[in-house]
């Protein structure tokens, strides 16, 4: 029986959470306008009255550069699941490490869950990350792997793929301690093995971050998952920039790069990152 | 009764005899590693004569390697100073004290040294001569110390006995009469054993630093862990939730029947930190965090990175993640322009380059390949010749797919590698 042929109120108990006693809404229209009022309901039931005097507007994690925080609106906002993706050498490491360093810059607290082990402390130490307050967790690599992710020993891909949902439950863990004001999670470069993961765990991960002060920032090569409130920044490579013509004697001087916001976003940013 | 036990000789342990008197009663006064003093009220149905208690006492001692003197005397002074005159067992009968002090030097009583001089400017030799003594006398010249003296050489107490504090170990041991297997049973349990060892610990102004964890089984063996989070703590919701983990990633391979607890004690953490900084997460909940991160931890896979002073690319260190108070006078973290970043492979993957003219023309890598449309180098490196040299030639390179990517030449292998992308 397809989803289709299922009597409506089957179609509705998962969702509503047992109560099976209402009638089942009748048209889509009123099936959404019932969904986004539970919704709604319950994000309002989560945020409790505010004090006098206080601001509970939840202030966005910037980035520190000026192009992209105008483009993001300001940073990127916590409580929900962004993204950073695009190809490589696209800037997506440096906009990250520029996050990190923004936020650790303040005295608060940042973690890098690293399933392929990519970091280059010295570059992010170059970027202004307070290495101090960065929680760095490294993905496990067997010995003598050379190759594409975690080695290409032909194992199978099931050891990598476990991995990568180790790492996504490490987020899990990380998000919902609530102590730090960043985690993020580079995908980048395992595309293939995160296809194999089920589409419930960035579902998972975005209610998880929900109620929290924490930004949960993925990088990645393409669109993963964007929670609706979170920020998709994309980024594409625009060239490299030398000292003088490419050769002996030169130097890399910058990388340029474009970013847009959303993944339909009209609005663009031209973006240099100075080569260290 | 008192029992005064000194040893002659040095002791092995400078606990050893103050451990031998515990063995007999739980009131010891201690003057130091030697003499003690044992209140030996109460043992009279256990040994009926003195003589037979202080026959156990000096076998208890030669049972411990201890060269010992023994004396019983119904005055504490009298017990003690007795002990360190006389070898072997002295017994004083009661009324008997001045008596039995009488004839020993009065360097014994424990008098300064200048008192001592003035006694002997008096003629005083003995405990004797000092205790016929009239105290007012005494008293006008020496004050109130004078006829307290004069009652010590008479074998008369003055002050109270003081017991000598008990070592403090924070223990807790739970007999289970059914075993249990599974957590979630085992948490109301721990629970139980926690609660009570933290409030002792909470009592003493302590928290503890490490807690080690036996589990006796049903196979009648042990299963041991020790705990040592990053800062202490006196919490027994953080501890239970410690050892559940712990039990979870290194689960007993049988059903528990005893618990048994022990907490290193420490004093409890003051600090002081910044009204305006953002505040630290507490130790606890960080501890606590990270051991439910034990895969990473474990492996040694996590911590916070850390730069090392050498020129060898790549180095770092990772330790662990311990964040304290920003330091006074940073400047606040300013805008500055976004930087080029390596993502690193580790290690370096083996590559195919072709060169023109000394300048890489082709990569072919594992996951990367293609033409170079521009280069950048070479940066020589070389360092460490005297431990594992490392010698190369840097190149940043543009692919012709967009991908940069940064390739180096390993002077001493004559290998190219890539180091990582440029990103």
């Amino acid at each position: 029986m397809s989803a289709a042929t299922l009597p409506a109120t089957a179609y509705w108990t998962p969702v509503i959470g047992g109560i099976t006693d209402e009638p089942a809404p009748a048209s889509v229209a009123e099936r959404k306008r019932a969904l986004e009022d539970l919704l709604r309901a319950r994000r309002l039931q989560a945020d409790a009255p505010p004090l006098r005097g206080e601001d509970r507007r939840r202030r966005p994690l910037a980035t520190g550069i000026a192009e992209l925080d105008a483009l993001l609106g300001g940073g990127f906002p916590r409580g929900e699941l962004n993204e950073i993706h695009g190809p490589a050498s696209s800037g997506r490491t440096g906009v990250l490490l520029a996050l990190l360093a923004r936020t650790t810059g303040t005295g608060a607290l940042a973690a890098l869950v690293d399933p392929l082990d990519r970091l280059d402390p010295a570059s992010a130490a170059a970027a202004g990350v307070d290495l101090e307050r960065l929680l760095w967790l490294r993905g496990p690599r067997p010995p003598g792997c050379a190759g594409r992710l975690w080695g290409a020993s032909g194992s199978g891909e099931e050891p990598q793929v476990k991995a990568l949902a180790q790492a996504t439950g490490a987020v899990a863990t990380l998000a919902g301690a609530g102590l730090f004001d960043v985690v993020a999670l580079d995908l980048a470069g395992a595309d293939h093995e995160r296809r194999r993961l089920p589409m419930t765990t960035w579902l998972r991960l975005q209610r998880v971050v929900e109620n929290a002060t924490t930004a949960l920032v993925m990088l990645a090569d393409g669109h993963v998952a964007c929670s609706p409130g979170g920020r998709a920044l994309a980024l594409e490579p625009a060239g490299l920039r030398f000292s003088g013509s490419p050769g002996p004697a030169c130097l890399l001087k910058a990388l340029r790069a474009r970013a847009r916001a959303g993944r339909h976003g009209l609005r663009t940013a031209e973006l240099v990152l100075a080569a260290v | 009764m008192f029992g005064g036990l000194h040893a002659p000789r040095a002791l092995p342990d400078a606990g050893a005899l103050v451990a031998l008197a515990r063995s007999f009663t739980p009131r010891v006064e201690a003057h130091g590693p030697t003499p003690v003093l044992l209140d030996l009220s109460g043992l009279g149905r256990l040994w009926p004569t003195p003589h037979a208690l202080g026959k156990a006492l000096l076998a208890a001692a030669a049972a411990r390697a201890i060269e010992a003197q023994a004396a019983l005397a119904f005055t504490r002074e009298t017990a003690l100073v007795v002990a360190c005159a006389c070898p072997g067992l002295s017994v004083v009968p009661a009324g008997g004290e001045a008596e039995a002090l009488a004839p020993l030097p009065l360097a014994l009583l424990e008098v300064t040294v200048e008192q001592q001089e003035l006694f002997a400017r008096w003629g005083l030799r003995t405990i004797g001569d000092l205790a016929r003594m009239p105290p007012a006398a005494l008293a006008a010249r020496l004050g109130p110390e004078g006829p307290r003296l004069v009652y010590r050489a008479r074998g008369e107490d003055a002050g109270a006995f003081v017991q000598a504090p008990l070592p403090e170990r924070f223990e807790a041991t739970l007999e289970l009469d059914w075993p249990v297997e599974g957590l979630e049973p085992l948490a109301f349990l721990l629970a139980r054993v926690l609660e009570p060892l933290t409030a002792a610990l909470a009592a003493r102004g302590a928290k503890a630093a490490a807690l080690a964890v036996e589990l006796g089984l049903t196979d009648a063996s042990t299963h041991a862990c020790s705990l040592r989070p990053a800062a202490p703590s006196g919490d027994p919701r953080t501890w239970r939730t410690l050892v559940l983990l712990d039990l979870e990633a290194h689960p007993p391979r049988d059903a528990i029947a005893r618990i048994t607890l022990r907490a290193s004690a420490t004093p409890a953490r003051a600090a002081q930190f910044s009204l305006l900084d953002p505040a630290l997460p507490s130790p606890e909940r960080l501890a606590e965090t990270l051991a439910r991160l034990h895969d990473w931890t474990e492996s040694g896979r996590s911590g916070s990175p850390q730069l090392v002073d050498t020129h060898r690319p790549g180095a770092f260190a990772v330790q662990s993640f311990a964040p304290g108070p920003l330091p006074r006078g940073r400047p606040e973290a300013a805008r500055s322009a976004p930087r080029v970043a390596l993502r690193a492979y580790r290690p370096p993957r083996l590559a195919h380059v072709l060169t023109k003219a000394g300048v890489p023309s082709f990569v072919g890598a594992p996951g990367v390949r293609g033409a170079v449309t521009a280069a950048a180098g070479p940066w020589r490196v070389s360092g460490d010749w005297w431990d594992s040299a490392f010698s190369r030639e840097e190149w940043d390179v543009a692919l012709v797919g967009g991908a940069a990517l940064r390739v180096f030449l390993d002077r001493l292998r004559g290998e190219w590698f890539v180091e990582g992308e440029l990103d």
